[in-house]
């Protein structure tokens, strides 16, 4: 759906993108996770034809994002980091507005703009006046307008700035449901554990350029998704050393790191080969106190591909 | 419809301006019209002319109230349309244009006609009071559509200056202040420029030379003077001054709208 070849954008003189390659197919929640100034609104803004790359292609259900901007506009939907709203219109009209400059009119300018307005939650609350709606409101109104020309493509980014704890679950919800009906986002966003609740893979972003892990994956499946591997932490009685050792030995498992009486091993082949490391570590008379096997963490992944980078 | 006029003209009449500024406006209109009679008559009597005419009184009126209007709204042209689009940049709303649907044309064009439409209200609101001179002869109707016609092309140009810094800049007060700057370039320096060539001239008795005269064809006072001259007498300053007009407005909506194609850079 989303093709990106080698792109690069260059901004005064310094390179904002740079050789950044990736596929996302249709259908899919991908989520584009850097720290700030790794390019990841500059690349949702080339997408989102806001902006023009200096190298490279990008293409969305073939179409290129240079040379064919206004199909890309009709079929993908765009969401700023900061999106900006009309204070002093009536939430109705503000929609109905976006709904014609997205050339739809009539019955099914009426319609969107009904539907938008409920998804939004504000069916009662249609001639409020968009500045007396509160932040998380404005957010919803924002990718409810977002979505007025049904669009199957969303680009979102960092779609969750500034809210508060629940409206960010129900951003998630409304997320998840756009995507069990077939549209595929891209979002960018700092906040980890909300791309792992949604996202089905993560790409990571550093300097403009497509950022990879220890194991050279610059694109990764979450556990929410289908990943079989899972991360195990083990607290020993003793020596982490030896139960390291133990654990080495065990088929599929793979020690990630050894702290005074702690271990992380990943071990593929999901919970029931986790329960059998357990078992293998028992039967070598390891002394277990803890034994927490959990997916591969997102944060994790995140430090270990930025941490070090900072450090 | 462009979806953008509709949004523009219910955005300009819900600001309070909407209504305070024609009342101002109007206000001052009539101030001038009633110092504009006082003062023609106090200088006839000061004088002691035998008899004021009435078509003294009307003129006097007619040039008064033109050119104060022409001041007032060349000072209230850039306030609608320096910020039109730098407040699209500012309350973050440009790129929910730019990935819709409208074109660039459409954007421009809704900022465009909003910003001249409430200049062209205020002007046809002053209608009245200006054919008050009617009332005291010494005016042709002619002469009220000529004003009118030379003054909305000057409001044109400018709302389109002022629109080309708006989409330069992405500050409101910046884009303002360049248009004022350019403003000031066209009413005053044009003068100053007039005077100097001028008195390079030879002292000789006449018209002004049509080297200095040059000077002024971007002078909106000079175009809008057009309305208390002869047709005749028209060729070839005014002409010259009418193009001249239409040219820069060309050229500031050209490079407005390649900015606005390009102002992604700065959504």
């Amino acid at each position: 759906m989303i093709e990106i070849e080698k792109l690069g954008k260059i901004y005064d003189g310094k390179p904002a993108l740079s050789n950044f390659s990736l596929t996302i197919a249709e259908g899919e929640l991908f989520g584009l996770v850097g720290p700030n100034g790794a390019g990841k609104s500059t690349l949702i803004k080339i997408l989102a034809t806001l902006l023009r790359p200096t190298a490279g292609k990008a293409s969305i259900a073939g179409h290129d994002v240079t040379h064919d901007p206004r199909a890309i506009r009709a079929l993908a939907g765009y969401m700023p980091d900061v999106p900006g709203v009309y204070s002093d219109l009536q939430a109705h009209e503000f929609l109905e507005f976006f709904a014609e400059a997205f050339h739809l009119h009539g019955k099914r300018k009426s319609d969107a703009v009904e539907q938008a307005l409920a998804f939004a939650g504000l069916s009662d609350r249609r001639s409020t006046y968009v500045e007396h709606l509160s932040m998380g409101l404005k957010q919803r109104l924002v990718l409810a307008k977002t979505l007025l020309h049904r669009p199957k493509v969303l680009l979102l980014d960092e779609p969750a700035t500034g809210l508060d704890p629940l409206a960010r679950i129900e951003l998630r919800r409304q997320l998840k449901d756009l995507n069990q009906q077939g549209v595929t986002i891209l979002l960018s966003s700092h906040i980890l554990a909300d791309l792992e609740d949604i996202c089905t893979r993560v790409a990571f972003i550093l300097g403009g350029q497509n950022a990879t892990d220890s194991e050279g994956r610059s694109v990764v499946v979450l556990s929410s998704a289908m990943s079989d591997s899972l991360l195990c932490e083990i607290e020993v009685l003793g020596d982490a050393q030896s139960a390291a050792a133990i654990a080495t030995q065990f088929a599929g498992a793979r020690v990630l790191e050894t702290k005074a009486a702690l271990l992380h091993v990943e071990i593929k082949g999901g919970p029931e080969r986790a329960s059998a490391l357990l078992s293998h570590l028992v039967a070598a008379r390891t002394k277990i106190v803890r034994f927490d096997p959990r997916g591969p963490d997102l944060e994790e992944r995140y430090r270990a591909v930025f941490g070090r980078r900072s450090s | 419809m462009n979806p953008m006029l509709g949004k523009e003209f219910r955005q300009r009449m819900r600001e309070k301006r909407g209504w305070i500024l024609p009342s101002l406006y109007l206000l001052a209109l009539s101030g001038v019209v009633t110092a504009a009679y006082y003062f023609t008559a106090a200088t006839a009597q000061r004088y002691e002319w035998r008899e004021i005419q009435g078509s003294q009184i009307g003129q006097v009126i007619f040039v008064a109230t033109t050119y104060v209007q022409l001041t007032l709204l060349l000072l209230l042209a850039p306030v609608f349309s320096a910020g039109a689009i730098t407040i699209e940049k500012e309350q973050r709303t440009l790129p929910g244009l730019l990935t819709s649907l409208l074109t660039t044309w459409q954007i421009w064009w809704g900022k465009f006609v909003s910003s001249l439409l409430f200049l062209i209200l205020l002007l046809v609101s002053s209608l009245p009071i200006l054919s008050m001179s009617f009332a005291f002869g010494g005016i042709a109707p002619r002469q009220i559509f000529v004003a009118l016609g030379a003054s909305l092309l000057v409001f044109a140009v400018i709302c389109a200056i002022g629109l080309y810094c708006s989409s330069f800049f992405r500050r409101s007060i910046h884009s303002t202040a360049v248009t004022y700057a350019i403003l000031v370039a066209l009413t005053v320096i044009t003068v100053v420029g007039f005077a100097i060539v001028q008195s390079q001239m030879d002292n000789r008795p006449g018209p002004p030379s049509h080297s200095a005269m040059r000077c002024l064809y971007l002078n909106p006072y000079f175009l809008v003077s057009m309305a208390f001259v002869r047709p005749q007498e028209w060729y070839p300053d005014w002409y010259l001054s009418i193009a001249a007009f239409v040219v820069m407005g060309f050229l500031a909506s050209f490079f407005a709208l390649r900015n606005l194609s390009r102002t992604g850079e700065q959504a």
